[in-house]
Order: C-alpha cells, then structure tokens, then sequence
C-alpha cells in the first residue's frame, strides 16, 4: 500500500483548509480544479453522447427497411420544411457526419482523457493538481466551442443542402469544391477548436505525468492508466497538429485560392488522405488506449493481483503508439497505391496485432490465479476484453491489402471499428464509470442496475453491430441511407438491436440519477483489498485540494 | 523519461521491438518466395478461362455474333447479395476466388479460434478464479517463458496469414498483356460513364432505373443500371477509373474488384471475369448526395457477343482486329466459323 | 526501482518541459505543412503516384536506344466536368523503342465562346512504371490557354528509361499508360460555370 502522510484526507475528515470552494460560478466555469474540470468533461461527454447517439437512432430507423422512411421528416424537424429528395439525401450525409464527429472528438475523447484523465491522473500518481490548472480550463472551453461550432453547422448551407455532408473523413474534393457554403467550414473550423483544446490537453497531460509525480512515484511505478494517458497525450501531441494542417490547407483551399488537394492547381486529392490517415489512425488509438489503462486497473483490483507484466503492458501500449503512426495507409488500400506499399503496410498493420495480443493475455494472466470478485465494473471489464477481441481479429482480416479491396468502405468496416469503438472504448467508459462514479460523486449507484445496464447493453450492441460484417461481406457500401432488398434482413436485426441498446442507456440514466438521489454515502476505498492506488487513499469524493503534504511512495510498492 | 528505467526493461522490449522488425522486413522475401509460384499462374488463370471460350480463342477473338445485342437477363442470386446472406457473394475472377479461399480457409478459422480461445480462457477464469473457487489469490505477476509464448504464438499465427496475403496481392498487381481490352469508367456526381478507346472510343452513360423499373426489368432494386459495362469474359480486361468531379470508387464484390476514381488522375487494374454474367455493383466512397444512387452493373459476354455489342455503336470497331472495321460486316473474319451476319 | 525520484514540481520546471511539448506540437504542424513540397519531391523520386520522370534535351541525348525492345504506350485524356474543351489523343496506342526519343500529339479544342486557359495534372499507371517514363518537353509543362473554338494539337516529347527492364517490379510491363486530365485553371472557373448553364 502506498504510505500516505495526508492523513487526514485518508480518513475523510476534510479539513476547512482543503474546502475553500469558489463560488458556482468561478467553480463551474473558471474552474482550474482538474477534478471539476474533469467533472465537466463527463457532463459535456454524456450530453454529446446523447445527441450523437440520437443521431445514430435517426440512421437506423432510416435502415431499417429499403427506401428513404424518416429524412424528411427530420429536415422539417430542422427547420426545412419542403425538402427535395436531394436534400434529403444530402440530409443523410450530415447525419453520419456529425454521428462521427461528435462521437470521436465530442464524447469518447473528452470521456476518456478530458473526464477520467483529469480526475484520475493527478491523483494516481499523487500530485494536487494538473501542471496548467488554466489551460486545463482552456482546454475545456475550446472543446465545448467547437461543438457549438459544429452544431451550427447543420443549419446553415452546406451544398446540395444544409450541414455538412463530406463524412468524419471530409476526403478532398467532396469537402473542397464538391460542398458549397459555410456549413463545412463550420464543421472543420470546430475540429480546429476540439483539436486545439485537445492539443493544450496533452501538453497538460505531458509536463504533469512527467513533472509533478509524489516522491518515489518512478515511471515504473505509475499505474497503467497513467502510462495509457501519457502514451495518448504523445499520440495527442503528434498526429493533431497533422491533421490540423490538413483541415486548415482544406480551408484555404475552400475561401482562399489554394490548390493543395486541388489537381487543377498541381495539387492532389490524395495527399489529403495520406495527411487525414496519418492522424486518424494514431486517433483510434488515442481513443482505445486509455481504455486500455482503466481496463488493467479494474482487472487487477478485482482479481485482488497486481497486473500481469506490468512492464509488457506499459511497453506493449508505447509500441501500439509508435506502430500506430506507419500503418495509416491501410485506409487507403483502394486509392491506387503500388504493389510494394500495399505490401508494407498490409504488413505493418499485422504486426499491431502481436502488442495488442499480448494486452489481452496478460489482462487474462492477472485474473489467472486470482480470488474475483464481479462487482460491476469488473463485469464490463469481461465484456470489454472479449468484445475487444472480436473487434481486434476482424482487423487482421482487413489488414490484408488483397482482402480489403472487397471489404474497404462497406459495413465490415463499420462493424469492426464499433466493435473496438463503441463496444470497445465504451464499454471501457462504462468499466471505469462504475468503477470511479462513488469515488468522484461519494454516493453509490446501484449494482443491481449497473448489472442490469450491462446485460442489456452487451445484447444491444451486439445485435446492432454483429449483423455489419455479414452485410459488409455481402456488399452492402458504408454511408447509404438506401440499400437492396437482400440486405434487409440483417439491417432489421441491427436496428432491433438499437431500440435495445437503447433502453440499456434508460437504464444508465435511471441509474446515475438514483445515486445523485439515493445513493448510499461511499467509503474512501470501497473496493477494498486490491485497490491499491492513490485515490484510494483519498476520502469519496476526494478533497477539493489533495494531497497537499505529497505522498510517499515505498520501495515494495506494486502497481 | 529516465534512462536507468529503460536499462532494467531494455530485453523485454527489445524483444517485442526486435520480433516486430523482422515482420517488417519480410515484404520482400515473401515476394521473392511469391515469384516462382506466379510464374505458373498464367497457366492456371488459362484453364480457368477455358470452360468460358466456346470454341478456339483466336478465331473468336475477332468474330461478330450475328443478331446484334439483347441485354442479358441476370440470374437470381449471381452477381448480387442474397436475402440474409452472411458470407462473401460467390466469386468469378480467378484472383477473387484465391483471395475467397484465403478469407475462408484461413484468416476466418484463424479468428474465430483465436476468438473461441480468448472466450474459453475467460470462461475458465471466471469458473476458477472466482472469490468463492479461490479465496486466497496468487501473486504471480511475472513469467517471462508464458510472455514470450504469447508474443511468439501470434507471430507464427500472423505468418500463416501472411504468406497467401503477400501471395494475393502479387496476383492483383500481375501486369496486364498490351493488347488486353482497355475499358475506362468515370464517375460523375451521380452516375458512370464507361469509355471504350480500343473499340472506336465510344462512351456508355449509366444511370440508376428509376424505383420500381428496375422490378419490372427483372433486376434487383438500387442495383439495376439503364445501360451497363459490358465486357469480354474469359480475358483480362485493363480496368482504368477516373473521377470528374469527387472521388468516386468503383466496386463490384462478385469480382473481388474495387478501385477509386480520383480526379486528376486515371487507376488501373486488372478485372478478369471467368464467365459470362450480370454482376453487380455500388458506388464505395461518399461522394454526395446521391451517393447512394449510381449502380455499377457488369455484363460480361462470350468474345463474339460482346463483339455484337461493340458494333451496335455508331464509329465502332472491334478491338484490336487488323483493319479498322468501316462496317460490321468487314470485321468478320474470313476463317470465322460464325456465319457472316445477314446484312 | 533506485532512479532518483523527481522533486516536487517547481513552475520553471513545469514551464520547460510545457514548452517543449508545445514544440513538438508546433513541429509537428509544420511538418504537415511541409509534407506537402515533401510529397511532391518524394513522388517525382520514386515515381509514387504515377509521376512521371522529367529530363532535359541534354539529359535525354545521353540514353540509349535499347535494340530490339518496344513497348506500348496508351494516351488517356479527361476533361474535368463542365469544361468545354474537346480534348483526346490523335492515337489511343503507339508502339515505342525503349530508350528511343519519340512524339505523341493531342488534340484540343475550346468549343465555347471565349478563351479558356486551361492547366493539365497527368499520371502513369501502372506506377511501377512510372519513374522510367520520361517527359522531354510537354504542355502540361505550363498552362494552355485556347482562344473561343480555337484548335490546337499538343505535343508530348518522351521516351521509356532502359533502365525499366532492369527493375523487377517494372519489367514485365507490356503497356504503359500516360494520362491527362485538362482542369480550368480557377479564374477562369466561373467563365466555365457560366458557359455551362448558358
């Protein structure tokens, strides 16, 4: 056990000293306190969620059955009351757009690094507070702008008609002459927010992690979860600026005359995509890794075990990081590329395979031989690791440069990016939730619903993505709002599956508000034995101002 | 970060590291192994090819079947997804049936064992390793042998894949006779244009069948085009595809085919399609709003029907024959076998 | 673990190491700015692309015709939608000596009312063959403007590198393809728009 030497705090008695809280309003939206900013993070994560999950709702109701059912009525919910069919169509578009967007830059990251990063990392590794409590506020706000950004991006032109419709990807030309007016450049100007805002995050993330460490606190002593930020903040750091060059150039050639992705100007469309992928393949890892952390800490304190190869997962992640920034071509196998580069990349993108492997056997080595206790957040731990694993082995599938050219672009790929996505970096969310709700609120949810949520929701979501791979296989292209009778069946079942995923989200919610409500009082450590992190030392909530007397971290200490 | 840490640890991740970087360099030896076996492929993609050409090839090549050109009907569940179908549609390429092979008997048992085992293993965990099976837990948290087991096992698992994968891709990338027919296909916001340029240089617009025409027409809704790519069967085709606008990607999953069309610049593959057909396709990269809307359908016909079917447009000539045909007549043959074409 | 442990965070300290972070961010920035000169340069080295090689007179009067070594060329040509220039090669295919210098034309002609200056972007498939494919002189060198139905034929000066057959990954190449595309340069995008919708 980690020897604290703040103990008071360790006991819960909170002294007035560390309880001087601002007012609501310098709290809430001046806060520099990582643990209300990380609070903010959660509640602007779960209403983004909420929208882009509604969205998603739209999408399969619409696929439900052949032919176009739900658009118009959606345009006119938006304010276009006679749309054309085109409209409607470009409607379509839109809608799996900000489905992506929100999903990726709007709730899993701020989730995962803004919420749980910001509560738990300076804790865990003992140190008051994040290196930049201001930027931290910064970092936050920015996030928030560009949302609003993007939100008003649907209600103005965009094109064939409003919001814009160029796909999470925003490929060149479609995004540069193939979409007129100001709808697309608020959407790319709200990635310039959230990418900055996320940028500042990692800086935050980088100097804490590396600066601000208790006494003893080695690198290789930090938990997993702080090894899983500090490997994503250098993704971070890495591939934002990328991609925020990329969407600028795409800027400047919309208003500006550039002819970057522009072939008429000796520019190639391309070479956007190379930039894009460059970025967006470190970007599914910066949303998955830190899933990867919380999913080792959970594991480990429920088996009542230090992790399994501790070292090997740390470097297992840093090598999944490295790896992540010469594989993006794999996205691309169907742009023209030569022989040898399908080659190289088709082999670049196994051998990605061999450190996530070893993160599944080792999570699976820690629970060998220890005494499990399945409180909820260990039960999303289970599901995450096998859903994990399905989405992880379909990506060996597409790795393959002579099979993807079947598969590229249909719902195989959709399906295999939400089984590491959505059943992945989610379920994850879900893990670490339950995990650290009493921890941050002081008040328990209910097991039983948490139990209930998970149940529901593994059936849910399997349902809804399970069916894609036998689609993609068939044939069925991505980003369709109309599709051939013979994919009927399988787009049923999906959407039977949404209505179901969707009631375990009732669930969740009844759930958090049961615990605001009548949550019992949680105890300092509440999971007991196997819990051996900081906050585990630190009263549920934890103080406002912790461990101002730094805690010293002992030799025989285990991670 | 601090370098007396890294000296500890160093082995451990040399060895992850090390492991990763012979993969990395296997490209060109497995393409050096992939050489001898391509050598032979001529001889089995002609085999392939043989139960398509009716009668001797050289001959056809040139010849022009009489009564000119009716589309063909296409048959139910050929060339197109099937109702519930939870597999890839039946191939009819040569490379698509090898890389169908592949995802069958391959990479598909080797993910759903590995699945099935991780599956098993947490079953197991949770039977055994519960609080109530096992109340005092172990402290295990090392065991360099079972760690290079895990690192080791996946690289051979990886190697088996990865032999037919470098081998598929060889094949995909064959070069292409000079005289091989050359068709190109545009993509337009929202329908294809396919070119001939070795058949006179005509071009085929297509556009999506209205709903409900398609029924009537005796073809699959959103998939039936009005006027399709017809094509030789049995011969390998030079695909080119070229986008006017947006990008556009031309995919049909029978064949095992997809290739973008980019703006600004022309794609090349090679479509080979073993028998005749209707083969469907859709359009694979967003590229607007009826992105949804601009079908690919593939009519490949026997040499001398797809002849016909060249000649029924005005300026054609059938591709590669010696004299630039002025009439359909002229483009006959003399030693043809095909009787002349009543004029 | 005996490393020495660092000592409670100072603001300097912090400031530093933020500093740096941010450094990277900016480089990283820059980079993707760079990256594109550094595509460019990297595919007219390696071919990439398709990108074709380009030689001067000099460079060109030093290579050798290989004897008894021909290989077809294809010419492809597109016209960005909306352009209404006709534009096609007078000769889909041509068979050419390795090594030997030779000429292909095109031809173009504006068919709308005004002068229209258009600009060429072009590639080689297949792209294991594109770096022995060598332009001497070409129009898609500079800009091509063509006054109201005015027609023109366009030379392309070239020869195929002997260099090709020694390449494994280029030898077996029986055809090589050389394709253009015509765009409107864009100030004279709205002239096409209105020329279209007239």
């Amino acid at each position: 056990m980690a020897t604290t030497t703040d103990h008071h705090s360790a006991h819960g008695d909170v002294h007035a000293h560390d309880d001087h809280k601002p007012g609501f309003f310098s709290r809430w939206f001046m806060s520099t306190n990582h643990k209300d900013i990380g609070t903010l993070y959660l509640i602007f994560a779960i209403f983004a969620g909420i929208i882009g999950g509604a969205i998603s709702g739209i999408m399969r109701l619409e696929l439900d059955h052949p032919g176009i059912q739900v658009l118009a009525s959606v345009n006119h919910f938006l304010g276009v009351t006679s749309a054309t069919m085109d409209q409607n169509l470009h409607l379509w578009n839109v809608l799996i757009t900000a489905h992506g967007l929100i999903m990726v830059f709007f709730m899993v990251m701020p989730a995962m690094i803004g919420g749980f990063g910001n509560w738990f990392v300076p804790i865990m590794i003992g140190a008051p507070d994040m290196a930049f409590p201001r930027m931290n506020n910064i970092s936050f706000w920015l996030t928030v702008a560009g949302f609003c950004s993007l939100m008003i991006s649907p209600f103005v032109p965009g094109g064939t008609g409003n919001g814009a419709g160029i796909g999470w990807t925003a490929y060149a030309p479609l995004s540069t002459s193939g979409s007129q007016g100001p709808a697309v450049d608020f959407a790319i100007f709200s990635l310039h927010l959230a990418g900055a805002g996320s940028i500042m995050g990692a800086i935050n993330f980088i100097t804490t992690i590396l600066n601000m460490r208790a006494p003893g606190m080695t690198l290789h002593k930090m938990p997993l979860f702080v090894w899983s930020m500090l490997v994503t903040a250098f993704l971070l750091l890495l591939a934002l600026p990328v991609l925020a060059a990329a969407i600028t150039m795409l800027i400047t050639d919309r208003n500006f005359g550039t002819t970057f992705f522009d072939a008429s100007g000796g520019g190639d469309p391309v070479l956007f995509q190379h930039l894009f992928w460059f970025f967006g393949h470190p970007e599914v890892y910066i949303m998955i890794l830190p899933g990867f952390g919380m999913i080792s800490q959970i594991v480990s304190t429920f088996s009542k075990k230090p992790v399994f190869g501790y070292l090997g997962m740390a470097y297992a992640m840093v090598a999944i990081g490295v790896v992540g920034f010469v594989v993006w071509a794999h996205h691309m196998y169907t742009t023209g590329l030569s022989e040898d580069v399908k080659m190289y990349f088709t082999t670049a993108t196994m051998v990605i395979a061999v450190p996530t492997g070893i993160k599944i056997f080792s999570w699976i080595a820690t629970m060998w031989g220890g005494s499990i206790s399945f409180k909820s957040p260990m039960v999303w731990a289970i599901g995450f690791i096998f859903l994990f694993t399905v989405g992880g082995v379909t990506g060996v599938v597409l790795a393959n440069g002579g099979i993807d050219d079947n598969v590229q672009d249909t719902y195989y790929v959709v399906g295999h990016f939400h089984y590491v996505l959505s059943l992945g970096a989610v379920t994850a969310l879900f893990a670490g939730f339950y995990y650290w709700f009493p921890k941050m609120s002081g008040r328990w949810h209910s097991e039983l619903l948490s139990y209930l949520h998970f149940a529901v929701f593994f059936v849910g979501v399997n349902l809804i993505f399970f069916p894609m791979h036998f689609l993609g296989l068939q044939g069925m292209p991505r980003r369709y709002p109309d599709y051939a009778a013979a994919f009927e069946y399988w787009n049923h079942i999906s959407t039977i599956g949404y209505k179901v995923m969707a009631a375990s989200m009732v669930i969740f919610f009844v759930n958090i508000i049961y615990a605001l409500v009548a949550g019992k009082k949680a105890e300092g450590n509440y999971w007991g034995e196997g819990a051996n992190t900081l906050e585990w030392t630190l009263s549920s909530p934890p103080p406002f101002h912790q461990f101002e007397t730094l805690p010293v971290i002992g030799d025989d200490d285990h991670h | 970060m601090k370098p007396g840490g890294f000296v500890q640890t160093i082995s451990r991740f040399m060895k992850v590291l090390g492991l990763a970087l012979v993969l990395l360099a296997t490209p060109r030896i497995a393409e050096a192994q992939s050489a001898a076996p391509a050598a032979a492929a001529p001889v089995v993609a002609a085999s392939a090819a043989a139960p398509v050409a009716v009668a001797s090839a050289a001959s056809d090549r040139f010849a022009v079947a009489p009564g000119g050109y009716t589309p063909m009907k296409p048959t139910a569940g050929k060339g197109m997804p099937v109702a519930g179908g939870i597999g890839f549609q039946t191939q009819y390429s040569p490379n698509g049936q090898y890389a169908l092979w592949m995802h069958n008997s391959i990479l598909l048992p080797v993910i759903v064992g590995v699945t099935i085992f991780v599956l098993l293993l947490l079953v197991w965990v949770v039977i055994r390793f519960n609080a109530r099976a096992n109340p005092v837990p172990s402290r295990t948290s090392h065991n360099t042998l079972l760690e290079v087991i895990w690192t080791g096992i996946p690289i051979l698992i990886l190697l088996v894949v990865f032999v037919p994968s470098m081998k598929l891709l060889a094949k995909q990338y064959k070069a292409l006779p000079a005289d091989a027919l050359t068709v190109k296909a545009t993509g337009n916001q929202w329908y294809w244009s396919y070119a001939y340029p070795d058949n006179g240089g005509f071009e085929v617009i297509s556009n999506i069948l209205p709903a409900g025409e398609a029924t009537k027409r005796g073809e699959p809704e959103q998939l039936g085009a009005d006027y399709r790519m017809v094509v030789p069967a049995g011969e390998p085709i030079r695909l080119q595809t070229a986008g006017a606008d947006v990008i556009h990607s031309f995919s049909v999953p029978s064949l095992w085919f997809k290739l973008d069309a980019v703006p600004g610049r022309v794609n090349e593959k090679m479509l080979f399609i073993s028998e005749p057909g209707v083969y469907y396709g859709q359009c694979s990269e967003l590229c607007g709003a009826r992105h949804g809307y601009m079908p690919i359908v593939v009519e490949a016909l026997p040499r001398p029907q797809y002849n016909a079917w060249v000649m029924t447009h005005a300026g054609a000539k059938v591709d590669g024959a010696p004299a630039p045909a002025a009439a359909p007549a002229a483009s006959a043959p003399p030693a043809s076998a095909t009787p002349a074409p009543a004029a | 673990m005996t490393a020495a442990s660092p000592s409670l965070t100072s603001a300097p300290r912090n400031r530093r190491v933020g500093l740096m972070a941010a450094g990277v961010a900016l480089w990283m920035l820059a980079l993707g700015y760079a990256a594109v000169p550094l595509y460019r340069i990297f595919c007219q080295a390696t071919g990439y692309g398709g990108t074709p090689a380009r030689a001067s007179e000099i460079q060109a009067s030093t290579v050798r015709e290989l004897a008894g070594r021909t290989i077809s060329i294809r010419f492809d040509s597109n016209i960005e939608n909306g352009m209404p220039w006709h534009f096609a090669p007078e000769r889909t295919t041509q068979t050419v000596k390795i090594g030997a210098r030779s000429l292909a034309l095109f031809d173009a002609t504006n068919n709308s009312d005004h002068a229209i200056t258009g600009a060429a972007s072009y590639n080689i498939e297949p792209e294991s063959a594109a770096r022995y494919f060598t332009k001497i002189q070409c129009f898609c060198f500079t800009r091509q403007t063509l006054k109201a139905h005015e027609h023109v034929r366009m030379p392309v000066i070239f020869y195929v590198d002997p260099k090709l057959i020694e390449d494994p990954d280029a030898r077996d190449v029986t055809q090589i393809t050389l394709s253009y595309t015509f765009h409107p340069v864009a100030a004279d995008k709205d002239a096409v728009a209105k020329g279209v919708t007239k």
